[in-house]
């Protein structure tokens, strides 16, 4: 479903990923962990094309992302993706937040834009909060509308960038519990996380990135078994403290 | 002791209403044309194709650059001609307003441009990342998600412009219009009472400009009060 090919990245002289090779097959939980800097959000932007790379490719259901002749649009159209801080529309109601893209992007009418979203509002338990404003939900709350935001486009994968980061640690675990089912049914997913827990849980895959690099990229039990290298060992034993 | 005789103006009262409706047809067009040709000039500041980026940093730093007054007289001097020579006007048609309105609305518009520059600046990146995640286009990014929120931060600031736009049509008095000012300046002059007409035009407009200013303060409370939330 995703492949990533030797890419690598720059801003001047700072490399940022360096020849990053990884698959994600349809139906599998990849998690990306890794420390502060070490390229996590860069290599999840450039899956959809929001990050730009300079070598390599990447191709998303058998489209090439870096390809100038690709329609970047149409694919993000159909790659949901999840960001730390929400980045609901603050602007518009939760309603208008679930249906704009799926009016403005595929062209659906107003009302099965409406009954699409409320359904999956439903799913992530907040319909009752439909009419609302995102200032006026909670920060846990708001990080379930924008997962279902993007499951509102009938998503063929979805990324993941720390979406429990940003939150107070009692409305972690609702986020997660959304992520779980969704990963139980079968989607796609590259989570950027250090919850795990969730790892554990649902992950196919753990990739430990560190300074740029792939550095381990195994099944869950052999990440969590025996990390081959160092600094994925030392990275475990700290944040496993927590 | 001066002898103030405000005897002239309830007579004069149409006709500095009239002079009114001029100064506010100009402030109004010049405000909504501004902001406008302001939001086009800001978004191509703001574009990656640079020759766009230059030209219109050209003309904001041009237009805000050169004094008012000499822009309007220019805009008296020469647009009248091209006017009627493009439409084929008859040489007495009376086209200082339409000149008027001109020349404000393209000078306000590089103020109005940089106000909204620096409202677009104000929404945060992820946004549009995130209208580009669910497939949204630049151009539906921009109207659907970060010019919205801009301009709901900027409305104060583009009401003050406006209020100070107002008080500055009163500089077309220069070309003979009989704006409100001009109106004023009119009947004192012919009625020799310069001084009560000049005071009562500076009370007008002070009261004009004080309550719209309150208005726009209890807008940025209320506007504040919303962020909070
Ligand atoms: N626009 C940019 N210009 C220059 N350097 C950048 C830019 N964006 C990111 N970087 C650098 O690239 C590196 C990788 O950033 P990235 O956000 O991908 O890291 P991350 O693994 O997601 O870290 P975090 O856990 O803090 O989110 C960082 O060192 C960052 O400073
Ligand atoms: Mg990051």
């Amino acid at each position: 479903m995703i492949s990533i090919d030797n890419v690598s990245k720059h801003y001047g002289s700072f490399q940022v990923l360096t020849d990053c090779t990884t698959q994600v097959k349809k139906g599998e939980v990849i998690v990306v962990c890794g420390p502060s800097g070490s390229g996590k959000s860069t290599l999840i932007k450039c899956v959809n094309g929001l990050e730009p790379f300079q070598a390599g490719a990447i191709t998303v259901d058998g489209i090439s992302v870096g390809d100038p002749k690709t329609n970047l649009s149409k694919l993000r159209s159909r790659v949901g993706m999840v960001f730390q801080h929400f980045e609901l529309f603050p602007h518009m109601s939760i309603t208008d937040n679930l249906s704009i893209a799926q009016e403005k992007v595929l062209g659906r009418s107003k009302d099965e834009a409406r009954a699409k979203g409320l359904k999956l509002l439903e799913r992530v338990g907040l319909k009752a909060h439909a009419e609302k404003f995102p200032g006026q939900l909670s920060g846990g709350q708001q990080q379930r509308v924008a997962i279902a935001r993007a499951l509102c486009m009938d998503p063929i994968c979805m990324l993941f960038d720390e979406p429990t980061s940003a939150l107070d640690p009692e409305m972690i675990n609702e986020v997660l519990d959304v992520m779980v089912e969704l990963a139980q049914e079968g989607m796609t997913m590259m989570c950027v996380t250090h919850e795990m827990g969730f790892a554990r849980k649902v992950a196919n895959r753990v990739i430990f990135m560190d300074k740029g690099l792939i550095v381990e990229d195994d099944s869950k039990d052999a990440f969590f078994g025996a990390p081959r290298s160092e600094r994925a060992r030392q990275f475990l034993a700290k944040i496993l403290q927590h | 002791m001066y002898d103030f005789d405000w005897s002239s103006i309830p007579g004069a009262l149409p006709f500095l209403w009239d002079g009114m409706k001029i100064s506010l047809e100009i402030t109004v067009t010049a405000v909504i044309f501004g902001i406008v040709w302001g939001t086009l000039l800001a978004m191509l500041r703001l574009s990656p194709v640079k020759p766009l980026a230059w030209f219109a940093a050209g003309y904001v730093n041009l237009f805000r650059s050169i004094p008012l007054v000499m822009v309007l007289l220019w805009f008296f001097l020469i647009v009248p001609q091209l006017l009627r020579s493009f439409f084929n006007l008859d040489p007495n048609t009376d086209v200082r307003l339409t000149s008027a309105m001109i020349g404000f609305a393209l000078f306000e518009s590089a103020y109005y441009s940089e106000i909204i520059r620096a409202g677009i600046q104000s929404v945060p990146k992820g946004q549009v990342a995130a209208a580009s995640a669910l497939g949204m286009s630049y151009s539906q990014a921009m109207r659907l998600v970060v010019l919205p929120q801009a301009f709901r931060n900027m409305v104060p600031l583009l009401l003050t412009q406006a209020i100070v736009l107002f008080q500055d049509t009163s500089l077309v008095y220069m070309s003979a219009l009989a704006d409100f000012f001009g109106a004023a300046y009119k009947v004192g002059d012919r009625d020799g009472r310069l001084v009560e007409l000049l005071l009562f035009a500076g009370v007008v407009y002070f009261l004009i400009c004080f309550a719209a200013s309150q208005l726009v303060r209890r807008y940025q409370k209320k506007l504040n009060a919303h962020v909070a939330h």
